[in-house]
């Protein structure tokens, strides 16, 4: 065989490797989503991809995880924020895909809090559960990716009804007097009633919906990807105002917004934060931060400050009368959740990072801070 | 690591998907011409070359019987006739590489613009062009075509996506067949044997790589061979019409 055959030959052959190497996923388990964190009873719940951590919030020290052993994977992989009930803990997660033909599957599980234990499994979606869903009434409602709204029954797990939206649904719902507001990447955001799942109203804008929407005094607030964010009337879904008012360019309002006594907080994935008036939506101010930024922003509970994660692991505090910046807590990883305000302490989740948790202290009204704990905590080389 | 060719593919795919229809698969397939035909030249040239060595067959036979026995002198011989016939050997091979970082670069563009995971949304959120006309609020793009997820590689649940990849295996097979020299019908070397591996194994290992990639991806694969076989022919249907100007006797 010749030279240039044997050449030819090794070049396909290390060309063919590499895209069957690319194709096979190897590497571990990287996060392809972010991670969510829900406080309750005192106890923070964190999915950790591998399991739920259940951490004291004073000191981070973990109380128990879901499952307990860090190498059972019969959860799958846990990525959304869990909803904790009294005893139990719902959740959601992809089962990896086993064999070279197999595909992966998504689960909606009911875990006892205090024996650990699956009460029920439900495997009827066929995407993946981007964002946690809500428990109202007994009911347990979540979006999936296949376009459609769940509704189980919290105590069995059995159906209830779906709800076919025209797109992937990634959005957390809001549940409010037994009506689901949920947003689909369809760009609607509709109202359902919550014992049956037939549609009240449907708002359209000009993009997507992927984030819950905030409501205040019979007003929803959300941000959509057509660069607007927008306040719709909660009784029959018509628009109150959008914000900008003009088309300025692609810039997507995906964090749910938050609602103070007068101001709407909104921030675009640039990284700019806007204050708008509650009832017209003008600009009251906005700042720019250094960071693109996927999450709403957080109040603290005195409504002064403003706390917005950056995906650079920064956690920015701003004065909400003037948008002036207060202080900047850098930090490892990435975030894109909420921060979880609590008082005067404020929990972050992060991926990518040495650590998944972090909790900080608000001093003199806001205008300090102190970090508390990480978890898991540094080790020592 | 293949995000600056990505992008670029990905704002094209929006601008495709928004003058034609609000079809991703028409937006992928607009796309594909579009790759294929920047890289007619060199495909052409591939082509020719393969065509050539076609056409050397008698010859590098006559030079095997001559030489045979001497394998060093047997190489040199041939790499001579290459040079006057303006042959290189591994003219096949640049396409190929050549394409791969598009490959890698459209596979990620695809799950930018039909995203199954939020992260790729994101980082994509920060690269849109925002100049090109009409492109606001379209991603994410409408996924779901004949049934099957385009961002999804093919799963159990949407057996039928299983055709993708079968046809994408059909075609890389017709075009590997077309593209490689025959052999004559007693030649048992290594040569040759590895020529048949080839034809067989190429399009194999195309057909299991997309069977774990978005069906998106196959939707390229496909189109990209469909072209590529209809340029074989269309290159033979204007040498033959060149030669019967040139020789109007001969049929």
């Amino acid at each position: 065989m010749n030279r240039a055959r044997i050449l030819r030959w090794s070049l396909l052959l290390t060309v063919l490797a590499a895209l069957l190497l690319g194709a096979s996923g190897c590497g571990g388990m990287t996060a392809t989503s972010w991670t969510g964190m829900t406080l309750k009873d005192e106890r923070l719940y964190a999915a950790d991809l591998r399991q739920i951590q259940v951490l004291d919030p004073t000191s981070g020290e973990v109380f128990q995880a879901f499952p307990s052993n860090v190498e059972d994977n019969s959860f799958g992989i846990l990525y959304v924020a869990p909803v904790v009930g009294k005893g139990y803990l719902i959740t959601a997660s992809q089962l990896p895909a086993s064999g070279f033909f197999g595909s992966a599957s998504n689960v909606v599980l009911k875990l006892d809090t205090e024996t650990g234990s699956e009460q029920w499994r439900f495997a009827g979606a066929a995407g993946q559960y981007i964002e946690g869903g809500v428990v109202s009434g007994g009911t347990f409602v979540i979006g999936n990716s296949d376009g459609n709204v769940y509704a189980l029954d919290v105590e069995s797990g059995e159906l209830l009804w779906t709800f076919e939206t025209g797109h992937r649904v990634w959005a957390t719902p809001l549940i409010v007097d037994d009506i689901v507001y949920i947003g689909s990447m369809d760009h609607n955001l509709y109202a359902l009633h919550l014992s049956d799942g037939r549609e009240i109203w449907r708002f359209s804008a000009g993009g997507a919906f992927a984030s819950m929407p905030a409501l205040q005094d019979g007003t929803l607030y959300i941000g959509a990807f057509d660069n607007r964010a927008y306040a719709i009337n909660v009784a029959d879904g018509t628009e109150r105002w959008h914000f900008p008012p003009e088309q300025n360019g692609e810039v997507w309002f995906w964090g749910s917004p938050a609602v103070g006594d007068d101001k709407v907080y909104a921030v675009d994935v640039k990284g700019e934060v806007y204050a708008l008036s509650v009832e017209r939506g003008e600009e009251i101010w906005h700042h720019v931060l250094e960071a693109p930024v996927r999450a709403g922003p957080a109040l603290s509970e005195d409504g002064g400050t403003l706390l917005v994660s950056g995906q650079n692991g920064t956690l920015y505090a701003l004065d909400t009368a003037d948008g002036a910046r207060k202080w900047a807590a850098e930090g490892k990883g990435a975030g894109y959740m909420t921060p979880i305000v609590d008082g005067d302490t404020v929990y972050e989740v992060r991926i990518h990072g040495t650590y998944r948790v972090r909790a900080l202290e608000l001093l003199e009204g806001g205008d300090g801070y102190k970090e508390l704990w990480i978890y898991p905590p540094e080790t020592e080389e | 690591m293949f995000d600056f060719i990505a992008y670029p593919l990905a704002n094209l795919i929006l601008l495709f998907y928004n003058y034609l229809g609000h079809n991703t698969v028409v937006a992928i397939a607009a796309l594909t011409v579009l790759i294929n035909m920047a890289l007619l030249p060199l495909t052409l040239n591939q082509q020719r070359s393969a065509r050539k060595m076609q056409e050397l067959q008698p010859e590098l036979e006559k030079l095997k019987k001559k030489y045979g026995n001497d394998r060093e002198r047997l190489a040199q011989e041939q790499m001579k006739l290459y040079r006057e016939k303006g042959i290189n050997p591994m003219g096949g091979c640049l396409p190929l590489l050549i394409q791969l970082p598009i490959w890698f670069g459209l596979y990620q563009a695809i799950r930018y613009c039909v995203p199954t995971t939020p992260l790729d949304v994101f980082r994509f959120s920060q690269h849109i062009y925002h100049w090109l006309p009409g492109i606001v609020g379209l991603v994410p793009l409408q996924s779901i075509f004949l049934g099957m997820d385009l961002g999804q590689p093919p799963n159990t649940a949407q057996w039928w996506s299983y055709a993708l990849p079968l046809l994408v295996g059909a075609t890389s097979f017709l075009q590997q067949k077309l593209l490689t020299p025959p052999s004559a019908s007693d030649d048992q070397s290594q040569a040759a044997a590895m020529n048949k591996q080839m034809q067989i194994m190429m399009p194999l290992m195309f057909m299991m790589f997309t069977l774990n990639y978005a069906t998106g991806l196959s939707i390229y694969f496909i189109i990209s061979n469909l072209i590529r076989i209809a340029q074989y022919y269309t290159l033979d249907y204007v040498k033959k019409g060149t030669e019967q100007k040139r020789n109007p006797r001969k049929r």
